[in-house]
């Protein structure tokens, strides 16, 4: 089977990333690590997560993701999670998915900015 | 001897096939079309002893009267019940009969049975077996009638309920204070049915328009327990996931004593005593300011 990964773009001192396909636990974790790897390589300050095109999770997806900001943080790049759906933001809250630490935008323009204020900090 | 002649007339009954049925129910129809003003009389006057017709005007219980005599004599000639289902859903809608009450109705239509019944019996008492097998065709017509009566009321009541839960729908009104701010006040009780329809409204509008920021009034609740306090702690929780603010607006002192006394955690949540200082806060996040000329 071929290797599906999901591209990383650099811009300034962010990071971008918009998987577009449904994220399968070996998917996720390869994206997991991916990103962690993108994070040292680029010294990257931010990171916008776009989830947009993700509307079904499942308690494994939703503990990478939030691996995926905590492991960033302790690295120094802060996440915005933007783009998150009304059936996704329900799923995270029933299951107590917790915000501490990731910052959530409507859309990637306010990502950005949310970055950018926190960098100015 | 009087066991063995049961007997017989039992076997009759069931032996009766469907040309006699036929005969007989065209007999019975006559004789109740010809008899059909002593039968009706009889049946009003029962009624009037009950007091089931004090509310109507004598007009009235001669049209009405006829109208479900012809109905109850049609089904039992054609065996179509159409009629009488449009019947019985105009009597739940109140359309016919409006000053009488579903059990005065129901009342009403079991005297009927009974006269019905009754002169049936007075007609056939020469002729036992006849009197059973006319019976075996009047009995389940007069049964799928009641049935059909009760039914339209109670559909009727159904369909009200519907409409009350479409209206507590609209209950939820998102209101656009400015461009990016919403408020939303919150009316009555707040049950899980209404959160989740609340929820699923705020999130869908924050989906598709650009909210930045929105104002949850909680001056109309009547009480707020646990339940309905993490109902709106999700949603919260939930528009902040979506990337928007939220500001909850008119907690009253005694919402605010049983939010401290049930330990609910508002900390990371942003509160303010009134609707006006709540949308003050909102523009702040805006940068915009609310000035006199």
């Amino acid at each position: 089977m071929e290797k599906v990964t999901i591209p990383i773009l650099k811009s300034g001192d962010n990071l971008i990333t918009s998987p577009q396909i449904a994220l399968h636990d070996k998917l996720a974790v390869q994206f997991k690590t991916d990103i962690l790897q993108k994070i040292i390589e680029t010294k990257a300050k931010g990171l916008v997560l776009d989830v947009s095109a993700i509307d079904v999770v499942d308690s494994f997806l939703v503990r990478q993701i939030g691996e995926i900001a905590t492991a960033a943080n302790i690295m120094g790049a802060k996440v915005v999670v933007v783009g998150l759906q009304p059936t996704v933001a329900m799923t995270l809250v029933e299951m107590g998915f917790s915000l501490r630490g990731i910052h959530t935008a409507r859309d990637l323009e306010k990502g950005f900015e949310i970055l950018q204020k926190i960098g100015r900090r | 001897m009087l066991e063995e002649n049961t007997q017989e007339s039992i076997i009759e009954a069931t032996a009766l096939v469907e040309e006699e049925t036929q005969e007989l129910t065209r007999e019975l129809s006559t004789l109740l079309e010809h008899n059909a003003s002593e039968v009706r009389s009889q049946w009003i006057k029962e009624m009037q002893g009950q007091g089931l017709l004090a509310a109507l005007s004598p007009r009235e219980i001669e049209e009405q009267s006829k109208a479900i005599y012809d109905a109850c004599l049609l089904c039992l000639k054609t065996g179509s019940y159409e009629a009488a289902k449009k019947y019985a859903a105009s009597m739940a809608r109140k359309a016919v009969l409006p000053t009488m009450t579903v059990d005065q109705i129901i009342a009403g239509l079991l005297i009927l049975r009974d006269v019905y019944g009754r002169f049936i019996f007075e007609w056939y008492q020469k002729n036992p077996i006849k009197w059973r097998n006319v019976n075996s065709i009047y009995e389940p017509v007069a049964r799928k009638i009641l049935n059909i009566v009760a039914s339209a009321f109670v559909s009727e009541r159904e369909s009200v309920i519907k409409q009350q839960q479409e209206a507590v729908k609209l209950s939820t009104p998102l209101v656009g204070a400015w461009d990016g701010i919403v408020m939303a006040p919150l009316i009555g009780i707040f049950d899980s049915a209404r959160a989740k329809q609340f929820t699923e409204t705020v999130l869908e509008h924050i989906s598709r328009t650009k909210t930045e920021v929105i104002v949850i009034d909680i001056s109309g609740i009547a009480a707020i327990d646990t339940k309905a306090a993490s109902h709106i702690l999700r949603t919260i929780q939930a528009t902040k996931l979506m990337g928007s603010d939220v500001a909850i607006t008119g907690i009253r002192p005694d919402v605010a004593a049983t939010l401290v006394t049930l330990g609910v955690d508002l900390s990371g949540i942003v509160t303010r005593s009134t609707l006006r200082e709540g949308l003050e806060y909102a523009y702040g996040k805006l940068g915009l300011k609310v000035v006199k000329t």
